[in-house]
C-alpha cells in the first residue's frame, strides 16, 4: 500500500468516525446522569436537516453547526419534559423521539434533496498540510478537532470537576443525591440538553463533513450505533474514541469495496453495507463475554426518579 | 392563584388507561393542525385529509383493512413482548425475514405447488421471523446483551439481505433487469375474500390473531407469566416463573407474528419480493402496541387508527401536496401525547389550597 493511499484511508476513517464519536459522547453524559435517551438517531436527523438548510441558505458552516446544536437541544427537550417532568417510560419516549425526528426531518427537507452545498473546509491553512504526513494532522475540518477535544472535555468533566461528580452521583444513586440537596431532575435536564446538542452537531456532520447534500434518513442508523458504542466503551470517553474509530474503519472498508478492485470486492457489496450493524452485534457479544457488560452501567440508568416525599 | 399538585393514586386509573389513547388522538388532530398551520402548511387540510377522509370515503375502507392487518399482527406480538418488559424493536427485521422465508418457499415450489403452498409459506414466514427474534433472545439470555440494540441492528442487516437476494440469486431472469423476484404462482398468492376488492385473507387473519392473543393473555398461565414478569420481576422469580423463558417466549412470539405479517404482505399486496418490501410496518407497530395499551383488543383499534393516518397521508399527498413524511410526524405526536398522558393513569391532579388562606 502506498503512502498516499494509506493517508487517504486514514482521512476517510477519521471523517466517518467523527459523527458517531460526537453523538456517543453526548449520550455517554446523558447515561451517566441515569437517563437512557434512545432518541439519538432522531435528534441527529433534526440536526442534519437544520445544518443543511442553514448552510444552503446562508453558506455559513459555523452558523449551521451552532443552529444544528440548538435544534438537537430543542428536540431533546421533548424527551426531557416527558421523561423527567412527567416520568414517562424512557425507552418508549426515546423511540418516539426517533420516529418524530425521522418524520420531521423528512418533512422539513422536502424540496431540498439533490441540491448540493459545499463541505466545511480544513481548519488550518493549507500551507500546514502540504506534505501528506502533515495532512494526517492538520488536514481536517473544525468538526474533527471539536470531537477530539470533546473526548478530553467529557473525560475531565466527569472525572475531575465537581459538577461531573454531582452528575455521576445523580446517575448512581438518585435518592441519596436528592436527600443531600441536589436537584436530580435539574441535573438530568442539563445532561439531556447536552446530549441533544451533541446529537444535533453529529447530525450536521453528515451534510457538512461527509456528503454535501440532504437525503432522507441520511444518518442511516449511526445514532443507534452511537448508543451501542456507549455500552461497548463501558461508559468511558477514551474507549469511546477507540470504538468510534474502529467503526469508522469498518465503514471505510465498505466504501473502498464499493469503489471496486482489490480483495475487498470479493465480498458482496450488500454484506459490506450490513457490516457496521453486524459488527455492532459482534462487538456487544464480545464485550459481554469478556466480563459482565452491565457491571459498569450507571446504577439508575433508565429508572424514572420520583422523590418519595 | 389556583395551584395543582400531583397525587399518587392507590391504584392505576382504569378510566384514564383507556381515555388517554383516545385523548391523544384528538389532541394530535387539534394541536397538529395548529402547529402545521404555524409552520406554513395547510394545517386544517392536513388533519382533515389524514384523519377524516379515509373514514368518510367508503372506497378507502378496503385500503384501511389491508394496511391495518400487518400493523395489528405485528402490534399484537409486540404488545405481548412489551408486557414482559422485553424491548423487541426489530420487528421490521423479523417481518423482512418472514417475507424472505415465504418467498423462498414460493420460488422453490414454483410450478409444482398446490393447496399446501400457502400453509407452507405461512409456517416458513413465522419460522423465519421467530428465528430472527431468537438471535436477540439467545444473546440476551446467555450473555445479557441488550435486546434493543441487537434486534435493531439485525433489522438494518436484513434490509441488505433483501437487496442481495433480489439482485443476484433470486432475480427474475425475465424481469428486464429489475432487481426483483418473479411474480409468485397463483397457488402462492393470498386469495381475495371479497371478489373485486383488494381485501385479502390477511385481514380476517389479523383479527383472529388479535382475538386469540387476547384470550391467551387474559386467560392462560402463559399470559399471566408474561404480565407478572413484566410488572413485578421479583415476585415472578419468587413465584417460580423463569425470566429467561419469558424472554425467549416474548421474542419468539413477537418475531413469529412479525414474520407472519411479512408472509401475508409478500403473498398479498406485493405478489413478489422487491427491494421496496420494508415499509416500516415493524416500526409503526411499536406505536400501535402502545396506543393499544399493550392489549390485543386495543391493538385492533390502534392498528386501524394508524392505518387511517397511512391512507390519509397518501390522500394528503395527492390532494393538498403534503409530503408523506407528515404522517410520521403525526404518528410520533400521537405517541408523545399518549406518553405524556400516562402520568394521569398513575397520578391525579389535586387542587392545592394555599396555606395562608387555610389558616384564616
Amino acid at each position: 500500500m502506498t503512502l498516499e493511499l494509506t493517508i487517504a484511508i486514514i482521512i476517510t476513517v477519521v471523517g466517518a468516525s467523527t459523527p458517531i464519536l460526537i453523538a456517543a459522547l453526548g449520550e455517554l453524559v446523558v447515561e451517566k446522569s441515569g437517563v437512557l435517551n434512545l432518541g439519538v438517531e432522531g435528534m441527529m436527523l433534526v440536526g442534519a436537516i437544520t445544518g443543511f438548510v442553514v448552510v444552503f441558505t446562508t453558506g455559513n458552516h459555523y452558523l449551521a453547526i451552532l443552529l444544528a446544536a440548538g435544534a438537537g437541544l430543542a428536540t431533546s427537550m421533548i424527551f426531557a419534559f416527558l421523561t423527567l417532568s412527567l416520568s414517562a417510560n424512557q425507552t418508549a419516549t426515546g423511540l418516539a423521539l426517533t420516529i418524530f425526528g425521522t418524520g420531521f426531518s423528512a418533512l422539513a427537507g422536502q424540496g431540498y434533496s439533490a441540491r448540493p452545498v459545499t463541505l466545511l473546509g480544513p481548519l488550518f491553512p493549507s500551507e500546514l498540510a502540504t506534505h501528506p504526513i502533515w495532512r494526517v494532522l492538520f488536514g481536517y475540518s473544525a468538526l474533527v478537532y471539536f470531537s477530539l477535544a470533546m473526548v478530553f472535555a467529557v473525560w475531565w468533566f466527569l472525572k475531575k470537576s465537581r459538577a461531573g461528580l454531582i452528575l455521576r452521583a445523580v446517575g448512581e444513586n438518585d435518592h441519596s443525591a436528592h436527600s443531600i440537596g441536589y436537584s436530580v431532575v435539574a441535573v438530568r435536564y442539563g445532561a439531556v440538553a447536552f446530549g441533544g446538542a451533541m446529537a444535533g452537531i453529529a447530525g450536521a456532520c453528515f451534510p457538512l463533513l461527509l456528503t454535501p447534500q440532504w437525503a432522507e434518513r441520511m444518518t442511516a442508523g449511526r445514532g443507534w450505533i452511537a448508543v451501542a458504542l456507549v455500552v461497548f466503551a463501558s461508559w468511558k470517553p477514551f474507549r469511546l474514541l477507540a470504538g468510534a474509530y474502529l467503526f469508522g474503519l469498518v465503514m471505510t472498508m465498505e466504501l473502498y469495496a464499493k469503489a471496486g478492485g482489490g480483495p475487498l470486492s470479493a465480498i458482496p457489496a450488500e454484506l459490506w453495507a450490513a457490516m457496521p450493524y453486524l459488527a455492532t452485534v459482534i462487538v456487544l457479544v464480545l464485550i459481554s463475554i469478556r466480563r459482565d457488560a452491565s457491571s459498569n452501567a450507571p446504577a439508575c440508568l433508565g429508572r424514572p426518579f420520583l422523590p418519595s416525599n | 392563584m389556583m395551584q395543582f399538585r400531583l397525587e399518587k393514586r392507590r391504584e392505576p386509573s382504569r378510566f384514564m388507561l383507556y381515555a388517554t389513547p383516545v385523548a391523544a388522538v384528538f389532541l394530535t388532530m387539534v394541536i397538529g393542525a395548529i402547529i402545521f398551520s404555524a409552520i406554513g402548511f395547510d394545517g386544517i387540510g392536513a388533519v382533515r385529509e389524514i384523519f377524516l377522509t379515509p373514514l368518510t370515503n367508503s372506497y378507502k375502507w378496503q385500503d384501511l383493512g389491508v394496511k391495518a392487518a400487518p400493523l395489528i399482527i405485528i402490534g399484537v406480538g409486540l404488545s405481548i413482548a412489551y408486557r414482559a418488559n422485553v424491548w423487541n424493536i426489530g420487528a421490521e427485521g423479523q417481518y423482512i425475514m418472514g417475507g424472505l422465508a415465504a418467498t423462498w418457499v414460493a420460488l422453490a415450489s414454483h410450478g409444482s405447488g398446490g393447496w399446501w403452498t400457502l400453509p407452507a409459506m405461512m409456517l416458513a414466514g413465522m419460522a423465519g421471523g421467530a428465528a430472527y427474534g431468537a438471535i436477540p433472545a439467545l444473546l440476551k439470555t446467555r450473555l445479557n446483551v441488550n435486546e434493543i440494540l441487537t434486534s435493531l441492528m439485525l433489522t438494518y442487516a436484513s434490509v441488505q439481505l433483501i437487496y442481495y437476494l433480489v439482485r443476484a440469486p433470486w432475480k427474475d431472469p425475465m424481469g428486464m433487469g429489475f432487481p426483483q423476484t418473479r411474480r409468485f404462482a397463483s397457488e402462492a398468492l393470498l386469495p381475495n375474500i371479497f371478489p373485486g376488492t383488494i381485501v385479502h385473507a390477511g385481514v380476517p387473519i389479523a383479527v383472529i390473531v388479535a382475538l386469540i392473543a387476547w384470550f391467551i393473555m387474559s386467560r392462560s398461565v402463559f399470559g399471566y407469566q408474561m404480565r407478572v414478569v413484566g410488572a413485578a420481576p421479583h415476585a415472578a422469580r419468587y413465584g417460580g416463573f423463569s425470566e429467561n423463558k419469558t424472554i425467549w417466549l416474548a421474542l419468539l412470539v413477537s418475531g413469529g407474528l412479525a414474520g407472519l405479517a411479512g408472509m401475508l404482505e409478500v403473498a398479498g399486496p406485493f405478489q413478489r419480493m422487491v427491494p421496496g418490501f420494508p415499509t416500516n410496518y415493524g416500526f409503526t407497530a411499536i406505536i400501535v402496541a402502545f396506543l393499544g395499551r399493550l392489549n390485543p383488543l386495543g391493538v385492533i383499534f390502534a392498528g386501524i387508527v394508524m392505518a387511517i393516518t397511512f391512507v390519509g397521508g397518501e390522500v394528503a399527498q395527492t390532494t393538498i401536496g403534503l409530503s408523506n413524511s407528515a404522517t410520521g410526524v403525526f404518528q410520533a405526536m400521537m405517541l408523545f401525547f399518549l406518553l405524556a398522558g400516562d402520568i394521569l393513569v398513575r397520578y391525579r391532579l389535586k387542587r392545592v389550597v394555599p396555606q395562608t388562606e387555610a389558616r384564616v
